[in-house]
Formats: C-alpha cells, structure tokens, sequence
C-alpha cells in the first residue's frame, strides 16, 4: 500500500507531549495576554517547563526542534497544531514566529543566506519580520510604493509597511520596496533592514484587533533608511549577483510555504475548543433530551471530522515541499480550506454551550476571536482560490 | 390574501428607529462596550421614544406598538448598535409581558417602569444548551396559596440592578408554561456575578448575569393569576424580536462592507468589482430579506394561533436569523481584509455582537452544524 495517513511514533509522541504541556502550562495564560496585549512576563519560566525541545531563540545553547523522519514542513504542521493547541500566545515567544528568514532563503545568495538565515535564524534563532503591507494595499502586492534608491554604497528606504507582525521587537524586518515604479513587480526588492537601523522607525507598536491580541502587530516607517548594498537580496557588496527573480515572487514563495502552517494554528485552536466544550457537555448529558443529546453528539463527531479533512490537506501540500516538488496550488488549497470552517467549530462549540460559551470565562469567545485572521492574512481566502483555480483555469481566474 | 409590503406605521417607525440608530445608538457603541453600560444621557432618549418600554396609554406608558412594528423597530435600532439597542429592549421585555399577562395588581409597577429612566427590570427566559421555551428546566409549581420557582436561568440582563424578574418556566406537576413576578431581594435569589464581572465576546452593556432560583413565592406572584393564558407565545416572540437585532446588525455590517468594497482598490480596481466580494456580499443581502420575513411571519402566527405549538416554527426562524447574523459579520470583516480585523472599523464589534446573539438562543439541535467546504 502506497498511503499511510499515520504520522510516525516519534512524531506522534512529541506532538501529543507538546499539545498536553502548552494545554496544562501556557493555556492558563492565555486571558491575561488576551488582556495586557502581549505575553506573560514570566513566559521563559512558563517555557522552561515544557517536556520536550521547542526551537527556543532565547536558549544560550541551540535548542534546535527534533528531525523526523516525515519531513521539516510535514513535522512543522503537527508543531503548528499542538503548541497553538494551548494558545496563540505561546508560539511568537519561541522566536521563530516571523517569516521574514523564509524571503532570505529563497531568494538570498549563499553569503546572505549564511548570515541571516544559518546565523542570525537559525544559530542565533533571531526574531525575523516580514514588511510587505502598506496602507494601500495588502492583496495585491504589485502595488508596493515604498522606495528603494539607491545612493553610493547604500540602498536607502522610504515608505510606510503597515500590519507588521512582530515588526517592532524583530532582530530583522525584511522590507519589500520598489525600485522603478515604472516596472510594476518587476521593480520590487527585498531589503533586510536590521532593528536599529537609523531611519527605520516604529509608528505604531501594536494595534488594537479584535484577536490575536498578544502579537505584536507593528506599523513601520522608513525615513531615509539607509542600509549597505549587501542588504538587498541577490546583492553583494559589489552589487547584483546572477538572476534572483524578483522581489514580488520572492514574497509569495516564502508566504506560499507557510500557508498550511497557518491552517494548522487555525486547528489547534478549533480542537481546543472540542475539546473544552465535549466534557462540559458530557458533564451536563442528564439534562438533556434524547433527541438533543444525539444532535450533540452528532455536532461533535462533523465538527472532529472536518478538522481531520484539513489536517490531510495539510500533511498532503507539506509532504509535497519536503519531497522538493512543492505545488503552489496544494499550499493554497490547504490554507484556502479550514479557516471558515475553523471560524464554524468554534462558533458552534460556543452555541452549543448556550450564554457560558461566549463568556470571558472560557476561552471560546477569545478563539473565536483569534481564528478570524487565519481567513485574512498571508493571502486571504479569496487569494488562495485565485491560485488553486489559476492551477486549473489558467490566467484567466481571478 | 398575500401581502409582503409594510405599511405605514410600519416604514414610519422602521425610519425613526434607524435614525435613532445611527444618529443616536451609533455614536456611542463604543463608548457602552468600555464602560459595560448605556451612557445616561444615550439611555434617557432612548427610553424617551417609547420605543424600548412597551406599555400602554392607560398605565402611564406611550403604547404598544403593533407585534410587527416593535419587531423593525429592535432591528432598525440594532442596526445603529446592537449593544444599546438589547440592553434597552431587553430592560423593557419585563414590562410588555406584564401588560400582556399581568394581573390587574401586577400591573401597578407598570406606570413606574414606563416612566423613570433609572428603574431596571429583567425578564428570565434563556437557559443554554440551544433549549428553547419546551425544554426549560426551570420549574414553577403551584403548591396551594405559594409558587415554588426552581432554576438558573442564563444571561439574565441587568439581573443585578433589576427591581423585579420575570422569569419562564413549567409547572413539575402539570407541565404548564408558567412566569413568575420576582421582586429583587426575594430570598432564594442569587445572581452569580462571576459571569458578568468576566464579561461577554460583546452586549456587555446589558449587564447580563446568571441568576439561580430557588425561592418560594406567594401565589400572587404568578404572572396572570393560575391561567397564563397566551404567555408562551409572548415569550416565543421576545426570542423573535431578539433575532432581529441580528438581522439589523447583519444589514449594517453589509452595508458597511459594501461601501468599503467600491472604495477600496487592489489589482487595478474596486475590490467590488471581483465575485469573491461581491457575490458573498449579495448572499447576505439575499439571505437578510430571506429572514426577515421568517422572523415576521413567525410573529404573524403566534399572533393568530397564540395558543399552538409553534416551538419548532420559532426555533427555525431564530436558528436562521441568528446565524444570518454570524454569516454577515464574518463576511463583512472578511471583505475588509485585513482592515476589518483593527478597531479602527466597526466591523469586529459586529463580529463579536453576532457571535453573543448566536450563543444566546440558537436550538442547534435544529441546525446541524455545516463546515464551509
Ligand atoms: C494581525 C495581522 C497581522 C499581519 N501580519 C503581516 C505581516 O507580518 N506582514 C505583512 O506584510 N502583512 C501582514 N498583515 C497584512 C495582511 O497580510 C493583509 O491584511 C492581507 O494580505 C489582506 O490585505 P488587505 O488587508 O489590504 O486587504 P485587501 O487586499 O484590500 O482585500 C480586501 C478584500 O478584498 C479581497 N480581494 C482582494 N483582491 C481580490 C480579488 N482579486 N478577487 C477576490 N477578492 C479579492 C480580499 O480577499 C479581502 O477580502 C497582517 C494583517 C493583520 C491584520
């Protein structure tokens, strides 16, 4: 037999023990981070208790994640579900919550690669951002306006990136600039501008959202930010390198890779709540009518079931990319599927539950909150059904 | 003979409650959910339209308005803010039971509450687990000359400040509907206050709070004597015109929606331009009017055949309205992207009101759960 839908023992393991751990440790810190807008103070201690490696930035050793035998993406996807399983706040601390490292290495040389991605990523596990949004526009990434001039040995940035998430703590901010507007996405750069950068500017720390509360979410300006010409992706400091692609494509493969990542947090927090609300049902099963019990559990068994059809999207569009035959359109059809439906479960579990389910005494009502964004960003869902049907219709959809 | 068209009154007050709303409610939207509260001066002229207090010309009151009338009233005023718009309607909900149903003695408090702002009273229907009226577990039985009331009723709105409860529920011993009169202060009555100090995902402003029962009462306390008479299909109607705040706030979050589409560009047009926007959009104006003559002709016929069972009628038409709500939001912060997730638009708050109202009343047993794809 060709299929095994079985995730491997080791894997399994790890999973389980990181989903029971960020379930029993980090959960109970969950409200307050929703409130005070950022993690617990005492997240390192909180981190220190968990059972198994998390790929922690702040560790003075490597704390690397361990290798399984599935894959880098594939054994990412079970990471995404079980540490978001306790909570969203969690995974940004671990300094590895940006994807600004994911432009670096697919469009950097091997010296850029080596420092940003190798050193100050991986060795170091620094905080990366990704600076791509502006005011004007967040779908349609042609229509970058922040500039990129170049003067003597510097590129130097002006323009404003909005929605940046974790742009004001990261170690660096990967900057999408043009520079000829008259090329349209052709003209489009990457910039690695590293936090303290004279010029690069933090407008606005965090924005008040509706969830995701404890990210950071960052508006930056860049006033006559200059950075040396090596800074630039595909450039040394002698200037351009060979063919690198543009910046725009740069953006979207690096976006395109994390898609099924995002789907995967999005099911950590549906199956928290399944899971928060199934007991307190069965606790409460006397009081209910036969008939009305059987549509609970009925509810129940759709809503388990749905969530497994994402997570076979998922495994199916990452053990793609492992295998080095990535597909655009699987990482699309991935994202594109559960983040309604992830909104649904955990609306639903709140309905089933009546008034306490949309009390701030559980957690439902936060990751009803939280769960809204999975829809919008890194490519919304109306872009990622451009893309799978562009693999299907051509040019044409859209 | 088929008639879908409102009538005078009816557009008149339909008018007047979506400009209160939007001149009125919307402005202070904010300001209620911060403070958990209708700011004082928002709440005197709301009460002042007569809107929220239905109570008739001869206790003191402005009338009551027609069953379809105060139903496109709760909407239009929900389409200004469905936070300010529940907590008056819901304050006022206690005294259109009591004019309908109330003794004649019962009925004395009435001309307090249709005339001092500062009173609060509180109806007592909802019970969670998605039950409605038939499977209340709340029991109020008849033992000789005293009432025994049993039960915890959820989401009870301003169950701390409220002067008087009526609360719903059937005799253990015949299985009749049945409401109680309940003075604050009656021993046996015991608000938890954890629910309402953590707060709701929205409606804050009503200050909702539990309340568990376990009182006994003098048979006087019976709303409308030992006959309640009609009581059910007035309490299936409060759970009607409650959907309709969902409907309001559907319409608003889709205007809102809408008009930010044919404003905003991205790949060289109007966002309103692509079906991805637009026909999502169009589906909930579609299912918004699909609804809202459900809610109506559910009214229509409680009205008409009050004593029926109209339980799985009223359950549907309120499941539906009340996921319209949810189904419009979600779409509506959808369609602005990234910008509908800030505070700096409406449209979270609507996301959030909606998810509030779907948890209070929505029988799920009636509405199977469905994922997107
Ligand atoms: C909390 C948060 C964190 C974020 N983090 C980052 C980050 O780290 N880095 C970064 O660069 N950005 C980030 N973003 C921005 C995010 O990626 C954008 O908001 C998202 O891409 C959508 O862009 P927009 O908001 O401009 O919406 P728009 O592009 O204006 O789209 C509005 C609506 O129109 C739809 N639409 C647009 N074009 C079409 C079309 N052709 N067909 C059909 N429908 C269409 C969209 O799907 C959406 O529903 C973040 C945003 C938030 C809220």
């Amino acid at each position: 037999m060709t299929y095994s839908f079985t995730l491997s023992k080791p894997l399994q393991d790890y999973s389980t023990a990181l989903r029971e751990w960020s379930a029993a440790e980090c959960r109970p810190y969950a409200r307050q981070a929703d409130i005070d807008k950022r993690r617990p103070d005492n997240w390192k201690t909180i981190l220190d208790t968990a059972p198994v490696p998390l790929g922690r930035a702040d560790r003075e050793l490597p704390d690397p994640l361990p290798t399984f035998e599935e894959g880098y993406w594939v054994s990412h996807l079970a990471f995404y579900e079980s540490i978001n399983y306790g909570d969203i706040w969690v995974h940004p601390t671990l300094g590895n919550g940006g994807i600004g490292h994911l432009v670096v290495q697919a469009m950097g040389t091997p010296a850029q690669i080596e420092k940003w991605y190798d050193d100050a990523f991986v060795k170091q596990r620094g905080d990366t951002g990704f600076a791509l949004t502006e005011p004007g526009f967040g779908s349609d990434t042609s229509k970058v306006a922040t500039t990129a001039t170049r003067d003597g040995d510097s590129w130097v940035l002006n323009g404003t990136k909005m929605y940046c998430t974790g742009g004001a703590f990261a170690d660096y901010v990967v900057v999408f600039a043009t520079i000829d507007k008259t090329q349209g996405a052709k003209g489009i750069n990457a910039f690695v501008v590293p936090k303290g950068t004279p010029g690069f500017v933090v407008a606005k720390e965090n924005e008040d959202k509706l969830g995701i509360r404890s990210w950071t979410t960052s508006e930056l300006v860049f006033e006559n930010c200059a950075v040396p010409l090596d800074h630039r992706l595909g450039w040394s400091a002698e200037g351009g390198d060979a063919e690198v692609g543009n910046g725009q494509g740069g953006a979207l493969s690096a976006l395109a890779w994390n898609r099924p990542n995002m789907s995967a947090l999005a099911i950590g927090l549906a199956q928290a709540s399944l899971d928060t609300v199934t007991p307190i049902l069965k606790g409460q099963q006397a009081g209910f009518t036969p008939q009305r019990w059987a549509s609970v559990e009925r509810d129940l068994e759709a809503m388990n079931a749905a969530l497994d059809r994402g997570r076979r999207l998922n495994y199916l569009a990452q053990s793609t990319v492992d295998a080095g035959n990535p597909s655009r359109s699987l990482s699309a059809a991935a994202k594109g599927y559960l983040p309604e439906t992830v909104e649904r479960v955990i609306r639903r579990c709140m309905e089933l539950l009546g008034p306490e389910g949309a009390s701030k005494e559980l957690l439902l009502e936060k990751w009803y909150r939280d769960c809204k964004i999975m829809d919008i960003f890194e490519g919304s869902g109306q872009v990622q059904r451009i893309v799978v049907g562009r693999s299907l219709l051509g040019r044409l959809a859209g | 003979m088929l008639d879908l068209h409102p009538d005078e009154e009816l557009t008149e007050i339909g008018a007047l409650a979506r400009s209160i709303g939007s001149e009125l409610l919307a402005p202070s939207a904010r300001d209620a959910e911060r403070d958990r509260a209708v700011p004082p001066d928002v709440w005197h002229k709301l009460f002042e339209t007569g809107l929220t207090v239905p109570v008739p010309e001869e206790h003191g009151g402005g009338g009551v308005p027609e069953p379809l009338t105060l139903l496109t009233a709760v909407e239009n005023l929900a389409h200004g803010d469905p936070g300010i718009a529940l907590a008056a309607f819901w304050n006022g909900a206690a005294a259109l039971l009591i004019a309908e149903h109330g003794t004649l003695e019962q009925q004395q408090v009435l001309s307090r509450l249709a005339t001092d702002p500062g009173v609060r009273s509180a109806v007592a229907l909802y019970e969670g687990y998605g039950r409605g009226p038939a499977e209340y577990a709340t029991t109020i039985t008849v033992d000789g000359d005293r009432v025994r009331l049993v039960g915890t009723k959820r989401a009870v709105a301003f169950a701390a400040s409220a002067e008087l409860y009526v609360v719903a529920g059937v005799d253990a011993a015949s299985g009749a509907q049945r409401a109680v009169v309940v003075p604050a202060g009656t021993g046996g009555v015991t608000v938890a206050d954890d629910a309402g100090r953590a707060g709701r995902i929205a409606l804050d402003a009503a200050q909702a709070a539990d309340v568990v029962f376990d009182a006994e009462l003098p048979a006087s306390a019976l709303l409308g004597g030992s006959d309640a008479g009609t009581l059910t299909a007035t309490v299936q109607r409060l759970r009607l015109l409650t959907a309709s705040a969902a409907i309001g706030t559907a319409v608003r979050a889709t205007e809102y929606a809408a008009q930010y589409a044919t404003t905003r560009i991205a790949f060289g047009q109007p966002i309103a331009a692509f079906q991805g926007v637009a026909f999502p959009l169009a589906e909930s104006l579609i299912r918004i009017e699909a609804a809202r003559l459900e809610l109506a002709e559910a009214t229509l016929v409680l009205l008409e055949d009050p004593t029926g069972d109209h339980e799985a009628l009223v359950a549907q038409a309120v499941a539906y309205a009340l996921s319209v709500g949810t189904q419009s939001t979600r779409q509506a912060v959808q369609t602005l992207g990234g910008h509908g997730f800030i505070k700096d638009h409406p449209v979270e708050l609507w996301y959030r009101c909606a998810a509030a109202l779907s948890a209070l009343d929505l029988d799920t047993s009636r509405a199977p759960f469905t994922a997107a794809l």
